[in-house]
């Protein structure tokens, strides 16, 4: 027995000994891992401010898929004949632009030194900037190179002083028609909320079409966007000017959700609109199943592309309608998308030259001439609006009303997600209008005082 | 693994010899300095991500782009918790889901066994059958229910349109959502109950089999007084195991609804997710997942001691 526990002792006291040595090579090498982290941290702090006129280099480009496959190679490979010792390696991202963050947000905060530029949304600069996950390029760029863009967007893409996304291409909803459906049904374009929804009643009563009008109901951010419209067609705001107080228990967010909700039980909308995202509305659209679309710029060419729409030359685009009471047109809600930088790049000069080409003539026509993106710089806007093959979206673009959503405030995210949730299952009727809008507006609340 | 079974060998030497020599000395160090590696592999990999979640949830952690900064002490992250009415509803939805799910998986999947085991013919061919889908990545089948599911084209409201029973959006409420994602995970998960319950019922002893039938008992007594309370450790074990995955839930919900309608399928580990990397609030999402995994703990220690009877039970048998 003693010598049993004896042995034991032995044996445990060489199970210390192992164990230590087990602990202190982790140890080591998390202590590798660490020190390689910061060493990145450091050097690209410490770099001296580039200019931006670099021509070689590597750099990787984080995009999400623009509209139509094959739109970044070809901005590449034009980059590529501008500057030939500049290699630009593309890393396509998620579409789903919460997802995208998310992987952004991951990598760039451990200390990834890779994407080098990447496209991020137009609502991104507070968060990015009050973390420091993006370079501010009003350190590197002079404020002449931001003159050229349309007017709103670089306040757009500023955060407390700084400019953190160089506008790449904008979006905003936009309403889509069938031109055949409303001509046979001798229907006019929609001027007017309460318009669309009778419109939508009858095409589908007089059997034109299955659905009346589509649009982006999904508990996510696509929601607020559509949200956004409603409610400023109505009157009403998200927050206060100072981002201190939600208000979006007001009259006005009760007059833009019940309609919404109201689109949904009279019929004028299918019921599936509340899982819908942009990609499920356009389907049903280029099928030929709906009459109405709300969507934004990019839906034009596909539904003009034949291997993906039934409906190819039968499609009109408007302005989004208002309430009826208050003036034509309503309001767009502003999307579309920034290029930033990597704090970590290696190659922060590298990065600037292809930032800057990406807003040079020749690219923003490419945009706007072979894949109807809404130019971001204005003299390219005028010379396109003024030619006659321009697509219709961008000329459509020159009449809407625009309106931001509230993403001043770096807790942007929680903001939306107290919209979207609630407005959805208010949508969904899960919850009624006004218990919806109270709940939203204390998550709101909550939100832009930091909670969860 | 491989750290066990180093402890075990030597266990096996003592008991055999009633000491310890030289030679089994020798094998044990051999055997720790074979476990060392997976030892600092399963450290860096399971164990300081743990350990750095707990610190992140109990700190003021500030995201920089130079990566994380824990500066100083708190515990308002688990204070925020238990004031937000989100955590609560996705902490009751985590668990009720789980309840839910675990128990018609063990039902079903202990019936299937049954009648499996008694298969003579194409067993094999059975197995491989039931585990497909199993043996689909979650991802990929949630894709598969998605079409199912969908709202204006999909297969099952097309059904449902054909009996009469009108063009239902089975995501688009919150009943019906939380409903199509339990039977989405039922579908993937009985089967893996159901082989784990087969190799329990292989390994009875056919001798209180024989004694039963000598007695007369009849099948129904059989499984009520024999089978089921002999299976009870294997379906502890199912349970737990299940209990455990069901309770993490994140890849259906995130395919099929992504936590909608509202908030009615938010499980606790996508609101873990949306605050960590959405709204980069690391401090709070970390104090999410620690408190999920607390309460997942604690109940599967629950869990244990009230089935801590049996499985003693058997093991002295």
């Amino acid at each position: 027995m003693k010598k049993i526990d004896s042995s034991k002792k032995r044996f445990s006291l060489r199970r210390t000994r192992t164990v230590t040595l087990a602990v202190a090579t982790s140890a080591l090498v998390l202590a590798a891992c660490g020190s390689t982290s910061s060493s990145q941290g450091t050097s690209s702090q410490g770099s001296s401010q580039p200019a931006g006129s670099a021509t070689s280099g590597n750099i990787t480009w984080w995009a999400s898929p623009i509209a139509q496959v094959g739109i970044r190679a070809n901005l590449i490979s034009h980059f590529e004949k501008a500057y030939p010792k500049i290699h630009v390696t593309l890393e396509s991202a998620p579409t789903n632009t919460d997802t995208n963050r998310s992987q952004l947000v991951t990598e760039i905060s451990g200390g990834s030194t890779t994407p080098d530029v990447f496209m991020g949304d137009v609502i991104w600069p507070a968060q990015f900037g009050a973390h420091s996950l993006a370079v501010p390029l009003s350190k590197y760029l002079p404020s002449s190179y931001f003159a050229k863009f349309a007017p709103g967007l670089v306040s757009g893409a500023s955060y407390k002083g700084q400019v953190y996304g160089s506008p790449l291409f904008e979006d905003q909803g936009f309403l889509y028609y069938r031109k055949d459906l409303l001509a046979k049904a001798h229907l006019p374009v929609p001027k007017t909320w309460q318009q669309l929804e009778s419109e939508s009643l009858t095409l589908e009563k007089d059997g034109y079409v299955k659905y009346g009008f589509v649009w982006e109901g999904d508990s996510y951010e696509g929601l607020t966007c559509d949200f956004m419209e409603y409610l400023t067609s109505a009157g009403g705001k998200v927050v206060n000017s100072g981002y201190t107080k939600a208000e979006l228990d007001s009259p006005q967010a009760i007059k833009a959700v019940s309609f919404m909700r109201s689109l949904i039980t009279s019929g004028a909308s299918p019921q599936a609109v509340t899982t819908f995202q942009e990609p499920q509305a356009m389907a049903v659209f280029d099928a030929g199943n709906a009459a109405f679309l709300r969507n934004w710029d990019y839906a034009w060419a596909n539904s003009q592309t034949p291997a993906n729409s039934k409906v190819v030359g039968d499609v009109g685009v408007a302005p989004l309608p208002t309430f009826a009471g208050q003036s034509y047109p309503g309001y767009s809600n502003i999307g579309g998308w920034n290029l930033y930088i990597n704090p970590h790049s290696k190659n922060i000069a590298a990065d600037l030259t292809f930032i800057k080409w990406m807003s040079s003539t020749e690219a923003q026509m490419i945009l706007g001439k072979t894949y109807s993106e809404i130019p971001t710089v204005e003299s390219v806007r005028q010379e396109l609006a003024s030619s006659s093959s321009t697509p219709p979206p961008l000329k459509v673009a020159a009449e809407t009303n625009l309106v931001p959503r509230p993403a001043g405030t770096p807790n942007y995210p929680q903001l939306s997600n107290a919209i979207y949730t609630n407005v959805n299952a208010a949508l969904s009727g899960s919850m009624s209008v006004s218990a919806a809008l109270k709940a939203a507006q204390s998550q709101a609340q909550t939100a832009l005082s930091g909670g969860l | 693994m491989a750290a066990v079974t180093g402890v075990d060998s030597v266990v096996k030497v003592m008991d055999k010899r009633g000491h310890r020599d030289v030679h089994s000395l020798r094998q044990a160090r051999i055997g720790w300095m074979f476990s060392t590696p997976a030892l600092v592999f399963i450290g860096l990999v399971t164990i300081f991500p743990i350990g750095f979640s707990v610190a992140l949830s109990l700190s003021n952690v500030n995201v920089t782009g130079n990566g994380f900064a824990l500066q100083g002490f708190t515990f308002s992250n688990y204070s925020q918790l238990i004031h937000s009415s989100t955590w609560r509803y996705a902490l009751v939805f985590t668990v009720f889901y789980t309840v839910v799910t675990v128990a018609v998986e063990v039902v079903l999947g202990t019936m299937i066994a049954l009648v499996l085991e008694r298969l003579t013919k194409a067993r094999g061919m059975m197995m491989a059958l039931l585990l497909l889908p199993w043996s689909i990545i979650t991802v990929i089948s949630a894709e598969l229910w998605q079409y199912i599911y969908e709202g204006t084209y999909g297969v099952l409201q097309a059904i449902f349109q054909s009996i009469g029973l009108g063009a239902p959006v089975f995501l688009g409420s919150p009943t019906s959502a939380i409903i199509s994602m339990m039977v989405a995970d039922i579908w993937k998960t009985t089967p893996f109950v159901a082989v784990i319950v087969i190799a329990g019922l292989v390994m009875l002893p056919s001798d209180v089999y024989e004694a039963a039938s000598c007695d007369g008992a009849s099948n129904w007594t059989i499984f009520w007084k024999i089978t089921l309370p002999l299976l009870r450790p294997t379906i502890a074990i199912a349970v737990l195991f299940r209990v455990l995955q069901a309770f993490g839930v994140f890849d259906l919900p995130f395919v099929l609804t992504g936590g909608g309608p509202g908030t009615a399928t938010t499980s606790l580990a996508i609101l873990s997710y949306k605050v960590m990397f959405q709204n980069i609030d690391y401090g709070p999402g970390a104090a999410v997942a620690v408190s999920a995994t607390l309460l997942v703990i604690l109940g599967c220690l629950l869990f244990l001691r009230v089935f801590k009877t049996q499985v003693g039970r058997e093991e002295v048998q």
